[in-house]
């Protein structure tokens, strides 16, 4: 899947700078970097949430699945919420066992916590096939057990269908264990892009080195 | 205080004539214009509150200015359209029930516009970037957006029916506050205050003050259903 290069400016202020890219199927990509870093504006982008400054960032060839950063939770049950996803009621039952939600099923998903509502973002979007799925921290608001969880439905998700995922993480680690590639953004530029033995192991920029250092990697 | 206190409860439950006629044509008023402004307030509220586009700013200023149009100029405004020297007055529509309606839907309108475009503008890009991230049509979406919307829609018409109920100005300048005809509570309570008539301003003042209170009180209901 060829991404078009693209770029966003906010009153004259260049947020992001991306030189286009090709995402391969079943391949999972975590995108890293700082908070203001431009990670989320990328995610948005390619999700078709925002428009970029010109040129369109991708044909309308493949289909993409995006989980916002705030995931909004609609004035319906848990389960009606997790169908919008999709029709089949075996597959939402299936991902609410999965998730650990399934006793929620039938409570209004506006009341869930906020990592309840993730995980049952995470089951709406995983109800449909996507050519290219965009998950914007997805687990962030989990704890290490459903965070743990959530990872083995994405590894498993990507794996039966295909597709390939774009992870915007904060979490190292997570990127570690679930990427196979790592794209670094600083200051709104892509600075380093790779597998992920390299970006996030033994990068080839200082600012990459100087981030991982910064947590401890 | 006690006395005409007393007496206008008593009048209330003797079921006077005037007094069911006066209710009858409030009620005949107030539920025409609240829904007529509902109907029109409702898809340009959504529409102001989900789509941007140019001039969308201006429509806004315009909204707001009109929300806080003094009753009595829209009621002159509807009195010079349709008086014997209006453009309109082949309608002979002036003092009718039908051109009470007419002004009160001009003033409760932008009220039910404003309420939904609030609401609209906050949930909207929400519902909108979850809808899209989820594959889902325009259609879908829409009907989504107006799921969320069902319990602001219940408080808008109630907002918009308690002004209705509560408006004086422009009703007794169109209506002309006529007995057995277009006398609505409001009016009808000036009237009567004015002759020195207090039994019947107060028991229309306690009906009036009772609705607005049951009013009031289903709009906190749904605003705290609303918060969450």
């Amino acid at each position: 899947m060829k991404i078009a290069a693209f770029t966003k400016t906010y009153e004259e202020r260049r947020v992001l700078d991306f030189p286009g890219g090709e995402l391969l199927p079943g391949r999972i990509y975590a995108v890293i970097g700082a908070n203001g870093s431009g990670k989320s504006t990328f995610a948005r982008i390619l999700a078709g949430a925002l428009a970029p400054d010109k040129k369109t960032v991708h044909p309308d060839r493949f289909t993409v699945g995006y989980m916002p950063q705030r995931n909004y939770a609609f004035r319906m049950s848990a389960r009606a919420n997790i169908l919008l996803g999709g029709k089949d009621p075996a597959r939402a039952a299936e991902l609410m066992e999965q998730l650990r939600i399934a006793h929620l099923a039938d409570k209004r998903a506006d009341r869930l916590s906020g990592g309840e509502t993730a995980r049952m973002a995470l089951a709406r979007l995983m109800m449909r096939r996507f050519d290219l799925v965009i998950l914007d921290e997805p687990t962030a608001a989990m704890d290490m057990e459903t965070t743990s969880l959530s990872e083995e439905l994405i590894l498993r998700y990507v794996k039966e269908t295909g597709c390939a995922l774009v992870l915007v993480t904060h979490s190292l680690q997570q990127a570690r264990r679930v990427a196979d590639e790592a794209l670094y953004f600083h200051k709104g530029a892509l600075l380093e892009q790779g597998p992920r033995e390299v970006v996030l192991v033994d990068p080839v920029q200082p600012e990459t080195r100087q981030f991982l250092e910064f947590y401890g990697l | 205080m006690g006395s005409p206190l007393a007496k206008a409860i008593q009048l209330i439950f003797s079921a006077n004539a005037e007094l069911l006629n006066i209710l009858s044509v409030t009620a005949k008023m107030s539920l025409r214009s609240s829904v007529l402004a509902l109907l029109l307030g409702l898809p340009l509220g959504i529409w102001l509150g989900a789509c941007r586009f140019p001039g969308r700013g201006a429509l806004l200023v315009l909204n707001r200015t009109l929300m806080g149009m003094p009753p009595v100029v829209c009621g002159l405004i509807f009195y010079m359209l349709f008086s014997g020297v209006g453009p309109f007055r082949h309608l002979k529509l002036l003092f009718t029930v039908d051109i009470m309606v007419m002004a009160q839907v001009v003033l409760i309108t932008p009220i039910v516009i404003g309420n939904m475009e609030t609401y609209v503008a906050g949930v909207a890009p929400a519902v909108r970037e979850t809808a899209r991230g989820l594959g889902l049509s325009r259609l879908r979406t829409f009907v989504l957006l107006c799921n969320e919307c069902v319990y602001q829609i219940i408080s808008a018409y109630l907002m918009a029916f308690a002004r209705s109920i509560a408006e004086v100005g422009a009703v007794s300048m169109v209506g002309g506050a006529i007995s057995w005809k277009t006398n609505v509570m409001t009016t009808a309570i000036m009237q009567h205050t004015n002759r020195g008539n207090f039994t019947l301003g107060v028991a229309l003042g306690l009906i009036l003050l009772t609705l607005s209170l049951l009013v009031n009180i289903l709009v906190s209901v749904l605003q705290r259903r609303l918060s969450r």
